[in-house]
């Protein structure tokens, strides 16, 4: 009876032990998770004190290789304003949070943000994001600043004034696309598309064949031929029935929209059925996404690109962010939403000058309308949609076995921004020409 | 492990605290905080939901996730298009829906199948409706439905204007309310111990009379239908419906939040979802490797704690007597 007692005894105080531990730090931890989010009600803004940019992207999940550049590129521009005096004196300092590629993340994360005194924000890249952006903004007071979302709503159909846009938008891009093919390829006048099944690929096949319509007529006198697009799923494993699908197309030139890791694989299965082989190609806006993964399997093409820093080589920013990014990272093949990001936190800098106060409408006045300088070149915020009107980048890319990285860059050019930018019409769709 | 049951007077404890939190929460905390306590509030109602079918009437769904998207698609699409119809009237609808789809899904599976096969079947159902709606033009396709703004109750003698301020979070502090209550009714209820007869013993349950099918399919209609209320509540919430809302990975959470908090408890997927959302909002910014910590915590906690967070305080609390009675004995 004595031993029995003993050993429970023994065994009560031991337990009694390990809860109190467990209890002191599980209670510790408790009590720290749970207040801390309260703890910084009292970090408001103050005039002297630093300005806070908000940075939500994409630092995990499908989206990470794009969010990575955007934050590198937020983080450049910041070191270097604050290296030039900061804005009205005030030091730049940035919030970041992860939105995972998820809009209910993204948007606690815009709202946390605001909350923290850091209605300034920047970052977005989902489209579907951007467009969600509008409604809260506008409820939450604040503003955000997109780096690659890519839906014509943003600046039409749910156009809000508290997003913008600081890049080329789907109509610049895909048009410009169609004016460099009618300039450069005028006997490939048949055209066909493997388009992903989302609003993307619709969008950017719609306007490329509106661009086509136009260009093709005006610069090399012919009426292209326009040949339904092929139509495939999103994150698909297989592409191998659409591939054949193309390959039967008697279409000369293929425009691709497929993203990221669908492209990589599209492209390497497409290998075998030589489909690239006589055929034109014009891929959206992978920019070295492909050619980075494939190397020498690349097939040539062109693609869309936010920034080329050899295209702008000369420009003085471009030059130093090209420096910066290699110094910090180590990479030598910085793609463009490093250079939208940069973009857009010069434009906040700017329109805070301009405003003279972080006050979201001011913020917001002093962005519309506003001419700054950026790594491509001068752009224009227009006043009518949050649209930058900004010169559109498209490098020809080729498989180079002799090179470290497998691919090269033979060809860049620049097409003039207004030449293809669509009227502003907030609020409204945009007519596009379509195949009789 | 039994269920565990709760005196009506501490399910009014516990909720009058919940609320009182609930309606604190604006108060002192920013509007990141705000929004995740709204979010956390419709979890609790998706937790629980799925509990009652899982924990009452033994019926593991992997597909609850396409009942919360059929509720938030429903007020989603309703709001956008059809704004006209009374917001009450909407939730409702959406609630039906939900409804109609466990209906659907139950008459298809649950005469055939129970346990792990109707586990796999019903993550087969949610991953077709996935799908679906990534197709469906009126649903958005795979970008989802943007603008989904906070309409206005119209009382016909006085109006309250959901957009304004915090008062849809209120209204989803108060529905949330209305809605556990009403499960913690049906979780008590004789309908409730039906259920429970049911997962316990079915052989017997069907020789004193009881239809054993009908009863399943009839707890796995009431999931159906909160979990797509609660669907309904989130998506003037966070504005923008998508794809995601139905996606496999959306239906384990409701699992996750009652194996956190203990299912054997009624408020076991509560404390859950509180706990989950404090890890995950903890983690958000170690970059990379918060889901890598949030996983393994829960793990940890699943694997170290089988009855959950509740169960742990439940055997610690049990435990405490005897505690007494040794010392007693050590010093008589």
């Amino acid at each position: 009876m004595d031993s029995r007692v003993r050993d429970v005894r023994i065994t009560t105080e031991e337990d009694s032990m390990t809860h109190l531990k467990r209890r002191t730090v599980i209670g510790g931890l408790g009590a720290s998770a749970l207040t801390a989010p309260f703890l910084t009600r009292t970090a408001w803004a103050q005039s002297d004190e630093p300005i806070k940019i908000g940075v939500v992207t994409s630092l995990s999940g499908p989206q990470e290789f794009i969010g990575s550049f955007v934050l590198n590129g937020c983080k450049i521009a910041v070191n270097q304003i604050n290296a030039q005096g900061g804005v009205m004196g005030r030091e730049l300092v940035l919030e970041v949070r992860d939105d995972r590629a998820n809009p209910a993340d993204a948007t606690a994360a815009a709202r946390e943000l605001i909350g923290l005194g850091a209605h300034l924000q920047i970052g977005t890249i989902s489209s579907a994001v951007a467009l969600a952006m509008g409604p809260l903004m506008s409820q939450e007071g604040g503003v955000v600043i997109t780096c690659g979302a890519g839906s014509e709503k943003i600046n039409h159909e749910n156009y809000n004034k508290h997003v913008f846009r600081p890049g080329d938008g789907p109509y610049m891009r895909m048009r410009a696309q169609a004016q460099l093919m009618a300039e450069r390829q005028p006997e490939v006048t048949s055209w066909t598309g493997i388009i992903p099944d989302h609003e993307y690929g619709r969008t950017t096949w719609a306007v490329f064949v509106d661009g086509l319509l136009e260009f093709y007529p005006d610069i090399a006198g012919v009426q292209p031929e326009i040949i339904d697009p092929i139509i495939v799923p999103y994150g698909a494993g297989d592409y191998r029935s659409f591939i054949t699908q193309a390959a039967r197309s008697s279409a000369k030139g293929i425009y691709n929209s497929t993203y990221g890791g669908d492209s990589v694989t599209l492209f390497q299965q497409a290998k075998p059925y030589r489909l690239f082989e006589d055929r034109i190609l014009m891929d959206s806006a992978n920019e070295f996404i492909v050619a980075g993964a494939l190397g020498t399997q690349t097939p040539p093409h062109w693609t869309g690109i936010h920034w080329y820093h050899e295209t702008n080589k000369g420009n003085e920013m471009s030059d130093q962010l090209y420096a910066d990014y290699v110094e910090m990272t180590g990479d030598t093949t910085p793609m463009g939403w490093l250079a939208e990001a940069h973009a857009g936190i010069y434009a906040y800098a700017k329109a805070i000058e301009k405003a003279g106060s972080t006050e979201t409408d001011a913020v917001i006045s002093g962005l519309k309308g506003l001419v700054w300088q950026t790594v491509t070149g001068e752009r224009t915020m227009r006043a009518e949609d949050n649209q930058a009107i900004k010169d559109v980048e498209l490098i020809y890319i080729e498989p180079k076995p002799d090179t470290e990285k497998g691919y090269a860059v033979t060809d860049y050019v620049k097409v003039e921004g207004t030449s293809v930018i669509e009227p502003p019409s907030p609020g409204q769709a945009v007519e596009l020409r379509s195949p009789t | 492990m039994s269920i565990t049951r709760i005196k009506p007077q501490h399910f009014a404890g516990v909720m009058a605290l919940l609320i009182v939190a609930g309606f604190l929460l604006p108060h002192v905390a920013n509007r990141g905080i705000v929004f995740l306590g709204g979010v956390v509030a419709i979890n609790m109602v998706f937790g629980i939901a799925f509990n009652i079918a899982f924990q009452k009437a033994g019926i593991l769904s992997f597909g609850n996730a396409m009942f919360f998207a059929t509720g938030a698609y429903a007020t989603g699409y309703m709001i956008t298009q059809v704004p006209q119809i009374p917001f009450l009237l909407m939730i409702a609808l959406s609630g039906l829906a939900g409804a109609l789809l466990a209906l659907i899904t139950g008459l298809l599976a649950l005469r055939r199948s129970s346990g792990v096969y109707f586990a796999v079947i019903t993550l087969a159902v949610g991953e077709l409706i996935h799908v679906l709606i990534t197709k469906m033009d009126f649903l958005g396709r795979n970008d989802g439905m943007v603008g989904v703004f906070r309409p206005t109750l119209d009382f016909a003698v006085f109006q309250i204007d959901l957009s304004q301020g915090d008062s849809y979070y209120y209204f989803i502090i108060l529905s949330c309310a209305v809605l556990i209550s009403i499960l913690w009714v049906l979780w008590s209820n004789r309908f409730g111990r039906a259920l429970q007869t049911v997962k316990s013993d079915p052989m017997r349950a069907d020789f004193l009379g009881t239809d054993i099918n009908r009863k399943r399919l009839q707890a796995l209609v009431l999931s159906g239908a909160a979990t797509a209320l609660a669907g309904a509540l989130f998506a003037p919430w966070a504005q923008i419906v998508t794809p995601d809302l139905a996606h496999w990975s959306q239906s384990t959470m409701p699992l996750l939040f009652a194996l956190l908090g203990g299912t054997a408890f009624f408020f076991g997927p509560v404390v859950g979802a509180v706990l989950f959302s404090v890890l995950e909002y903890n983690t958000r910014t170690l970059v990379g490797i918060s889901d890598l910590m949030v996983g393994g915590l829960l793990l940890a906690v699943v694997l170290a704690v089988p009855g959950g967070v509740l169960g742990l305080l439940k055997s610690v609390i049990a435990r405490k007597p005897a505690k007494s009675l040794v010392r007693k004995e050590k010093n008589p």
